[in-house]
């Protein structure tokens, strides 16, 4: 339960089961719930958090602002069609404030002022302003926050619900209550226009989070970045921005045993802002790599940062995934397997086939790479589909090369003879063969002190055809 | 006696998806044509089914299995000689490949090597997580991938990469050791392959059809590295490869 000068004013539904109610004192409390979690209320934090969601929500409309009483406003008008109707934009609010550890009411309405005034009284959607003022009249005036001062009197009249302080005469209202009260009212009802303040983005993304534990389990410590990249989704939409750089740390243990905090960073090869790609990204980086010391806090910043281009569709898309998808099943690839395990071909112009076959990491970008191969094989001598990783030194039997069982040449020689450039002479004749059981190999003949030398030469099995 | 038009004889006026024991089954779509008429003609779908998991037995690595899958993956659209991009409908990716896969030898078998993309993970879990990926995101057009004999209490894995091989359209082919043929698998086409001469003899060990107890000889043309070599000289190498070339239908 949560104190503010010495008063309760939240408690969970356990502590209210024992007795415990609002405004009680803290000796109260103990007496009746020993066990129960004390914590002073930190205004500051909680307009920290506040301003949080905010940011967060920014991904759905450019026109968030923060309201009284722990509100967030958003006026939706213009999103509703691209996010599919209220219903969906609703849900999917909802699990956007989920992933940021926080719980809400949410509420519509036409006028910012009535959505406001239903948010706090409960979870009530309005969609035409006939029904929020019918909803509105049946509210408790205790909402109108312009009436507090006043509200022992208007109890006194017998005036309850906003619908009967509308039918008040206006002229004694406005006498006795002054002039917000009507304002308030009228722009509830939509018969004032609103002004509001909108809450703008950082120019820099930079959020943290502290741990209420030492946790050294990376599924949790990947569940709390969940809410620092909501966050950034918000800000990278409201930016209209990409990122390609994510900077992320986990900080260790302070004072006496002080340990370095470790730095995490991912790369993108192609910008992305979508908070579930990021995420996945960040929880395979992050359960790759090795703690030193439990966090106690986490943080996330964006380091590299593109303008957004806005994917463009076909319109009649190919079957299967786009692109873009292929780009995030890399990086996502890249995440777990590492840069090197995932790979394209660099082929080199080299006569010698362990250097000609290269591969680099699919991280490198395509302009760097070497121009592809001549593309006519017709004009080329043959190659395997497969290389040994080192060259298999195969012994002789009755005057040929044997691997499982002897070998038969099926191609005349090719003669490679390169590399004394680099002072690595090599030559070597290659032949195709064909073993006993009819699957086709690649092996040479390598000629150590040069042909004219007597040195006999050694077979080895270099590659197999596929 | 039921009548020849009863649902009976024609089980897949009832539903797609049911067939005689003695039919080939047609309800899963149209197969991609395998390039050679006579396999065609003997599996479900008259070719490779589309998003299903395919099980290649081999006796061991080299055999001629790429060459019976060249028609399906030198297939690429004509704009692939010049695009700087590769489309969906050229990505082959390979997946934990036995040997290193040499470049220069695919474009032999008329596969670019910018369309290949090639995968090796550290153990079969994390094999099976990099493929499950690659179906989901179904952006290649074909994923091969060489899987050796799974321990005990992996045999979930193979379950699980089938269904993520039905969410796509991605052909997805498992080469494994012969020794794999007893072991029990989800896969709905499983096929051994031995090496003949000049081909390969193929054998249907699951398909969704009758059984077939005979295998199929299927002519292939020796690898496409091992024709016109030195085109203009038409030249033996000696000795050596003439003691054992006579055929033995010849000899005897």
């Amino acid at each position: 339960m949560v104190f503010e000068r010495e008063r309760v004013t939240a408690l969970s539904a356990p502590a209210r089961a024992l007795g415990v109610q609002e405004g009680m004192r803290r000796g109260g409390v103990q007496l009746l719930a020993p066990q129960a979690l004390l914590q002073e209320r930190d205004p500051l934090r909680e307009q920290g958090l506040l301003e949080q969601t905010a940011l967060a929500l920014l991904q759905y409309t450019p026109q968030v602002t923060l309201a009284p009483d722990a509100c967030v406003l958003l006026d939706v008008s213009a999103s509703l069609r691209l996010f599919g109707g209220m219903r969906a934009l609703c849900r999917k609010i909802g699990v956007t404030i989920a992933r940021l550890g926080v719980s809400a009411t949410l509420s519509s309405g036409v006028t910012a002022t009535g959505a406001w005034m239903l948010a706090r009284y409960g979870n009530v959607r309005t969609l035409r302003s006939r029904s929020l003022q019918r909803r509105l009249d049946r509210l408790p005036v205790v909402l109108l926050s312009a009436a507090q001062a006043h509200l022992e009197w208007l109890h006194g009249l017998g005036c309850r619900q906003l619908g009967q302080l509308r039918r008040l005469p206006r002229p004694g209202l406005q006498r006795r209550c002054g002039r917000a009260l009507l304002d308030m009212l009228d722009r509830a009802y939509g018969d004032l226009p609103e002004l509001h303040e909108w809450v703008v983005a950082p120019p820099v993304f930079k959020a943290r989070v502290e741990l209420p534990d030492r946790i050294e389990h990376t599924d949790i410590l990947a569940a709390y970045a969940q809410g620092l990249l909501v966050q950034l989704a918000g800000w990278l939409a409201a930016r209209q921005l990409s990122i390609k750089q994510l900077h992320l740390w986990l900080e260790h243990e302070r004072g006496r045993q002080a340990v370095v905090p470790t730095e995490l960073r991912i790369t993108l090869s192609v910008p992305a802002w979508q908070e579930d790609h990021l995420h996945t990204l960040v929880k395979e980086k992050l359960a790759r790599s090795s703690l030193p010391a439990p966090a106690i806090a986490l943080g996330l910043a964006a380091e590299e940062l593109q303008a957004m281009q806005a994917a463009s569709e076909l319109l009649f898309p190919e079957p299967g995934g786009s692109p873009e998808d292929h780009q995030r099943l890399l990086e996502l690839l890249v995440a777990r397997l590492g840069a090197d395990k995932v790979r394209q071909a660099a082929p080199r112009a080299d006569h010698r086939p362990e250097i000609a076959n290269r591969w680099c990491s699919v991280m490198q970008p395509a302009t760097t790479l070497p121009a592809p191969l001549a593309t006519d094989p017709a004009r080329l001598p043959p190659r395997p589909l497969w290389l040994l990783e080192e060259p298999l030194p195969l012994r002789m039997q009755q005057h040929k090369p044997f691997y499982r069982t002897p070998l038969e040449f099926t191609s005349p020689p090719e003669r490679i003879e390169a590399g004394w450039w680099e002072g690595r002479p090599l030559t070597r004749d290659y032949f195709t063969a064909r073993d006993a059981r009819h699957a086709y190999y690649w092996i040479f003949r390598q000629w150590r002190g040069g042909e004219a030398s007597d040195e006999e030469p050694q077979w080895f099995l270099h590659g197999l055809f596929g | 006696m039921l009548p020849p038009s009863s649902p009976v004889h024609r089980p897949e006026n009832i539903h797609p998806s049911l067939w005689l024991a003695s039919q080939l089954a047609r309800g899963g779509g149209h197969g991609v044509s395998s390039g050679f008429e006579a396999l065609d003609a003997e599996l479900p779908g008259r070719g490779w089914p589309t998003g299903a998991l395919i099980e290649l037995l081999l006796p061991q690595d080299g055999i001629g299995e790429l060459r019976l899958l060249r028609p399906l993956l030198a297939r690429a659209p004509a704009s692939a000689q010049r695009a700087a991009r590769i489309t969906r409908a050229e990505r082959i990716a390979l997946l934990q490949a036995p040997h290193q896969v040499n470049a220069p030898g695919w474009v032999h078998l008329g596969v670019q090597a910018a369309r290949l993309l090639h995968l090796q993970a550290d153990n079969a879990i994390d094999a099976c997580w990099a493929a499950e990926q690659v179906l989901r995101a179904d952006s290649c057009h074909a994923l091969l991938m060489w899987q050796p004999r799974l321990r005990k209490g992996e045999h979930d894995l193979l379950r699980r990469l089938h269904v993520a091989a039905q969410a796509g359209q991605t052909l997805f082919f498992m080469l494994r050791p012969w020794s794999c043929a007893r072991e029990p698998s989800p896969a709905p086409l499983r096929l051994t392959l031995q090496a003949a001469r000049d081909g390969l003899e193929i054998g249907f060990l699951k398909r969704r059809g009758p059984l077939r107890e005979q295998s199929l000889f299927l002519p292939l043309t020796p690898s496409p590295n091992l024709q016109r070599h030195v085109p203009t000289v038409d030249r033996r190498t000696p000795a050596t490869a003439a003691a054992g070339s006579i055929p033995s239908e010849l000899a005897g």
